[in-house]
């Protein structure tokens, strides 16, 4: 088609807009309830995404190493199972243990007595071979590895000593921590986060994996409930966005087909001095792509006086950490302008061609 | 021999040996509708450029049919029809458009644009073929002047007489300077004395070499101007007067 047929036909097609104003009017409220319920649903789909990232890697795993203390510590078997391998083995030499031996926990009450008879020299003591993490390098060089795993977003070293600390902070029992001061019984370990908590079971069993991890500690069902609400609302976002397309659609092919029935007679007449399909097509192309991007442009501004409005009722649910509007403003502009585009090409196409498939009785009215 | 009505329109100083090609043919051409009508069988016939034709005959006969096979609006069911060069049985549908720029078409109805002006409605079967806007306007004014209506460009068709609305239709067929003008019933809408305006329009145009084929019921416009005629009854052509013409 020749440039000046073009620009002579975008004419058309706009003043066809203001000819038919009040259908154009109607469609492009129609058009912006349907974009800004798109716009709402991304913005608040976003929302509910940046929270439960937040959420994510606040979600922390603990894991504790194969240490003097976990064999000490742990469940009786762990312990007799590590001296009879130790005994067996003929090296009988361990670090030894300054501990009181005091604890309330039945696990080392168990462990003590099971240890004192087998101990020789020393009520505790296990051979170094028993345990694979002898010193806080050894402990820190596991972080390492644990950080080179898939989806780790971060690990952070947890020595005993820092892990009684914690403990007594949280526990605020003071005869009973003061005790152990004197016999620590944690194990280094580490605090781990995730990046993505969709893959959490696969990610803990490679945890698990490493050498030198002996215990991992997960609040499961909290990365399950982020999960699901991530799906869901991902799910959910794109069933709303899909059906409000579709409305868009019909909106504008609806608009198209009542610019059509008033302008049947000039259609016939363009046929009969000769115009092309595409000559025919091009002005209601225009005209539904107009529609679009005028929607699309309005849209934007109900959608940032609505976000507004919803971002001080959510303060609450949400704390500071909504999505500023500045920050998804260009994307939401491209998404209308996208949606109006094709709701303005399809639906004008869709109709166009139908009448225009029609062979013979051109000329009559449609 | 010649007839005295063929003779009119041929130029006097120049010897006449061939006759001017065919514009329009038709090879044994048959219309059914889906209905099951049979609107034209087995039709016959070769216009030649020049010539004007009055296709007369009664209400059904199939004058409509034929006008509308010529403008590629309705396909034929068996025979060829060539117009302009074209073969219209063998010819894709893509190529209608271009078809149709050989041709201005006159309707009984008019079919102007009423929100746009005389002169917008001429130049809008201009702008269909690409035409540059001074062109646009150098050949709508010409073209208006031709049907009388240079003073009318500004106005509204509702504010023009049934005869100047169809000379608004006939200036917008001439417009793209056609080799062949269709009008099916021109005259059918406009009271007597319009209707004799018009075809002595069309007989001026047809004077300047353009090809003409009207449809009329009007015996009267038929007895007082002296073309061809070719009557249609029941879907086949029963008269033409023609020299020639084999029936
Ligand atoms: N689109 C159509 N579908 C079915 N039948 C049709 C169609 N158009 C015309 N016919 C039939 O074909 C026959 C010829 O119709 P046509 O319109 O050619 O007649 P006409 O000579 O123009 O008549 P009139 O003088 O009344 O305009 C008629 O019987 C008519 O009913
Ligand atoms: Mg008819």
């Amino acid at each position: 088609m020749k440039l000046r047929s073009v620009k002579y036909l975008t004419g058309e097609g706009v003043k066809s807009i203001w000819a038919n104003r009040l259908m154009s009017i109607a469609s492009i409220g129609v058009l912006i309830a349907c974009m800004t319920l798109i716009g709402l649903a991304v913005l608040l789909t976003s929302n509910v995404n940046q929270a439960m990232n937040n959420l994510e890697t606040e979600n922390v795993i603990m894991v504790y190493f194969n240490d003097r203390n976990s064999v000490l510590y742990g469940d009786s078997e762990t312990l007799s199972s590590a001296l009879a391998a130790a005994n067996s083995s003929g090296d009988a030499s361990g670090t030894a243990s300054t501990a009181s031996g005091s604890t309330s926990s039945t696990a080392s009450t168990t462990a003590s007595s099971t240890a004192s008879t087998a101990a020789t020299t020393d009520r505790y003591q296990i051979p170094e071979s028993a345990y694979l993490i002898h010193n806080e390098d050894e402990a820190k060089a596991v972080c390492e590895e644990i950080r080179k795993l898939d989806n780790i977003h971060n690990v952070e070293f947890i020595s005993s000593a820092q892990g009684l600390q914690n403990a007594k902070e949280t526990v605020s029992d003071g005869g009973l921590t003061t005790l152990l001061d004197e016999d620590n019984p944690i194990s280094h370990g580490a605090k781990v986060t995730l990046t993505d908590l969709s893959r959490f079971d696969e990610t803990v069993a490679s945890i698990r994996s490493v050498k030198g991890v002996d215990k991992v500690y997960t609040v499961r069902n909290l990365a399950q409930t982020i999960t699901t609400i991530k799906n869901v609302v991902g799910n959910a976002g794109v069933w709303i966005i899909a059906i409000l397309l579709i409305i868009a659609l019909v909106i504008v092919s609806n608009t198209i087909r009542v610019t059509m029935y008033n302008r049947k007679l000039e259609i016939g007449i363009m046929k009969a001095v000769g115009a092309t399909n595409a000559f025919i097509r091009f002005p209601f192309l225009i005209e539904g792509v107009t529609l679009g991007l005028i929607s699309a442009l309005l849209s934007e501004g109900v959608v940032y006086f609505c976000y507004r409005i919803a971002a001080e009722g959510l303060k609450s649910q949400f704390g500071g950490g909504m999505i500023r509007f500045s920050a998804m403003a260009w994307q939401l502009l491209g998404i209308f302008a996208v949606i109006g585009v094709l709701a303005g090409t399809v639906g004008s196409l869709i109709m166009i061609s139908k009448y225009l498939r029609k062979e013979g009785s051109e000329f009559r009215a449609i | 021999m010649r007839t005295i009505n063929e003779a009119a329109f041929l130029p006097t100083d120049l010897p006449v040996q061939t006759p001017p090609e065919p514009i329009i043919e038709f090879k044994g051409v048959s219309k059914t509708y889906v209905t099951g009508t049979h609107a034209l069988r087995d039709v016959n016939v070769t216009i030649r450029r020049g010539e004007f034709v009055f296709v007369v005959g009664a209400s059904g006969a199939g004058k409509s049919t034929f006008m509308k096979l010529i403008m590629r609006e309705e396909k034929a069911n068996t025979g060829d029809i060539i117009v302009n060069r074209f073969s219209l049985s063998r010819m894709p549908k893509k190529q209608i458009p271009m078809l149709r720029r050989t041709m201005g078409i006159v309707f009984q109805d008019f079919r102007l644009i009423e929100s746009m002006t005389v002169f917008d409605n001429v130049a809008f079967a201009m702008h269909v073929t690409g035409a540059g806007n001074r062109e646009i306007r150098k050949e709508v004014s010409r073209v208006l002047s031709q049907v009388g209506l240079g003073n009318k460009a500004r106005s509204k068709p509702l504010e023009l007489s049934g005869g100047e609305q169809q000379r608004v239709g006939l200036a917008r067929a001439l417009v793209n300077r056609p080799d062949l003008i269709i009008a099916d019933e021109p005259t059918g809408n406009v009271d007597p004395n319009m209707s004799y305006e018009i075809v002595a329009l069309l007989s001026e145009i047809n004077q300047r070499g353009t090809t003409i084929l009207m449809v009329t019921h009007d015996h009267n416009l038929v007895r007082d101007f002296h073309h061809r005629v070719i009557m249609l009854e029941d879907g086949q052509i029963v008269a033409d007067n023609a020299e020639g013409a084999v029936l």
